[in-house]
């Protein structure tokens, strides 16, 4: 069975293009999210196997949401998106329990690595 | 990435792009009244973020990088290294206008954003994007059942009681269900096109010295996406007109005894099944005196009588009038008033102008809420019936031979106080069969600012006539733009009465 995704950004946009790197890669979509509070209230609901998780998003960034995310289940699998020049806050996202990153913007076949490596980790 | 699939990335970019920047630049607005509030620059560098990610996935790197620029301005005030006052803010204003113009440019360059899909609704629900093509489908299909509805219900008139009388009835509730949904289904909202204003608007301002504010205001009305994809052009060219002419130097505005900020307005409110769409600016006015002598020179009008607004805008949007006197010096974008006429009369939609010396100027466009359905006037000559969209139809008045003349040896009819041109149907259509009746009805209707009576042989009816496309055999005339079937199950072909004159 396809592995579940829940796919956690504020724009439209980069919710498509991730999916639609994930579907190429044979992975299904579990569900979207917009914002970090969503991200956790989904993430609950749907038990995906695997999160990507954009950085900057309103109500709850993407730090934060991780944080509650891990307290809910410590052995979510998380893969940060970041943007240019945000090391710290990937450094961050890590320390609260992110297994990875992917920088925007996206290349798809550095994503499906990534995806691969976080869900086989 | 296929042309296929940028496309679509084209298309969301231009729709989340817009809608961000919008809403930053309304944040912006906010954050003047409470410089030291922390919020609105972390909502703002949210937006700025945004829009850089999807500019650089898309390879947009100049757009990335000057986005990232203003970013940069911005994490100052984040980090406490600058205080955020008027100054500042002003110059921020103007960093987000000049990024949602370098946004509509960036479209532009990709061929526009024609494959943007329907605006997404809430967050929650399940989108299924839809291109419009496969909505045409649905909606020709939906044509046929209206026109096979009415010849069901003309059969079933014969007995109200019948069982099939009854069926048609249940079948007619159906239809009318289906065909408000699909019709929904082709809904976007105004404000992806009225958003785009505002920036452009300031922009321009700035350039020509001057200072403007532009209100935006119902913009939440929803109207079919191909009403919403004709607008764009006519708006700017409203926008660009009354910022570069309407609106006055701020010297000039404090001599008027006016606020020195140009105030221009675009208003939307629905009208019984029409959307209109206002353009208000509270500048000069539009100097009539000035056009006329203009106009008398050239030969369009004759004697002293002052215009009115009617014939004002007839003057002005006389192909070449106005682009050859005022409007070429604005930026080299753009059509003229006479196409922005005549585009909006191709789609039954109207243009209407109101203008005071010394207070200002208002454009009226009135749409319909969705094309493919045009409430017409049918009218008959010998059996044929052809049907003319009520929007341009002014009045019915009778045929009356003793008040016309032959002028330049063009038939012309006395109304009230006004000799209008007569068009006859019948030479019109080169239409050989019986002789007209003795009284005939003359329909006065009004297209690119010009009044006509047509007449007919005689009025039949008004119907919601549904548009199909028709084969053009070679030689039919262009202002024969389609057929519909009326009740009687009869055809009849529609007429542009814009294009016939």
């Amino acid at each position: 069975m396809a592995q579940r995704i829940l796919i956690c950004d504020d724009a439209i946009f980069m919710r498509t293009m991730i999916a639609d790197i994930l579907t190429s890669g044979g992975y299904e979509v579990a569900g979207e999210a917009e914002s970090g509070l969503q991200a956790v209230e989904r993430y609950k609901a749907l038990q995906p196997d695997l999160v990507t998780m954009d950085i900057v998003m309103p109500d709850m960034g993407g730090i934060d949401a991780v944080r509650a995310i891990i307290a809910h289940d410590p052995n979510a699998r998380i893969l940060m998106c970041s943007a240019m020049g945000q090391q710290q806050l990937v450094v961050e996202a890590v320390q609260a329990g992110a297994k990875d990153f992917v920088v925007k913007p996206f290349q798809p076949a550095r994503v499906l690595e990534a995806v691969k490596r976080v869900l086989g980790g | 990435m296929t042309d296929l699939r940028r496309a679509k990335y084209v298309a969301l970019f231009a729709t989340e792009a817009r809608s961000l920047l919008a809403g930053g630049r309304r944040t912006l607005d906010a954050w003047r009244d409470t410089p030291a509030d922390a919020a609105p620059a972390e909502e703002l560098f949210r937006v700025l973020h945004t829009v850089k990610g999807m500019a650089a996935s898309l390879d947009f790197t100049a757009l990335a990088e000057r986005v990232h620029a203003v970013e940069t301005t911005l994490s100052e005030v984040r980090e406490g290294r600058r205080v955020a006052d008027r100054g500042w803010l002003s110059l921020l204003a103007q960093d987000l206008d000049d990024l949602a113009i370098r946004c509509e440019d960036a479209i532009l360059a990709e061929g526009g954003d024609a494959a943007a899909p329907e605006a997404p609704a809430a967050a929650a629900t399940r989108i299924v994007r839809v291109d419009l093509e496969r909505l045409d489908r649905l909606f020709e299909a939906l044509g046929a059942l209206v026109t096979a509805r009415q010849e069901l219900d003309r059969q079933a008139a014969a007995d109200a009681l019948s069982p099939v009388a009854r069926a048609a009835q249940a079948l007619g509730r159906h239809l009318d269900r289906l065909q408000d949904d699909i019709l929904a289904v082709r809904l976007a909202p105004l404000a992806e096109v009225l958003e785009r204003l505002p920036p452009v608007g300031r922009d321009l301002a700035r350039q020509l010295g001057k200072d403007v504010e532009v209100v935006i205001d119902g913009d939440d009305l929803e109207v079919d996406r191909a009403v919403l994809d004709l607008l764009p052009e006519p708006l700017l060219h409203l926008l660009r007109n009354a910022v570069g002419h309407g609106l006055e130097s701020p010297d000039e505005r404090r001599t008027a005894g006016k606020r020195p900020i140009g105030r221009l307005t675009v208003q939307a409110h629905r009208d019984r099944d029409a959307v209109v769409i206002e353009v208000r600016d509270d500048g000069r006015g539009i100097d009539r005196e000035r056009v006329a002598a203009k106009a008398r020179a050239a030969g369009i009008i004759e004697g002293d009588d002052a215009l009115g607004d009617d014939a004002l805008l007839a003057i002005l949007a006389r192909p070449g009038f106005s682009t050859a006197t005022e409007l070429t010096e604005l930026s080299g974008r753009g059509v003229g008033l006479d196409t922005v006429v005549a585009r909006l009369h191709a789609v039954g939609a109207s243009l209407t102008l109101t203008t005071v010396a010394g207070r200002g100027t208002a454009f009226t466009i009135r749409l319909p809420t969705r094309l493919g359905i045009v409430r017409s006037l049918v009218t008959g000559v010998g059996e044929e019936r052809y049907a003319v969209p009520l929007t341009h139809v002014r009045e019915l008045v009778a045929w009356d031979p003793a008040a016309t003349r032959i002028d330049d040896g063009r038939t012309v009819l006395r109304l009230r106080e006004e000799w209008l041109p007569v068009l006859d149907l019948r030479r019109l259509l080169r239409y050989h069969g019986a002789a007209p009746p003795t009284e005939r009805p003359a329909v006065v209707f009004e297209a690119n600012g010009q009044r006509i009576a047509l007449l007919a042989d005689r009025v039949v009816g008004q119907v919601e006539a549904v548009v199909q496309p028709i084969e053009r055999p070679r030689g039919m005339p262009r202002w024969i733009t389609g057929a519909t079937v009326l009740d009687d199950g009869r055809p009849a072909l529609l007429l542009d009465l814009a294009s016939v004159v």
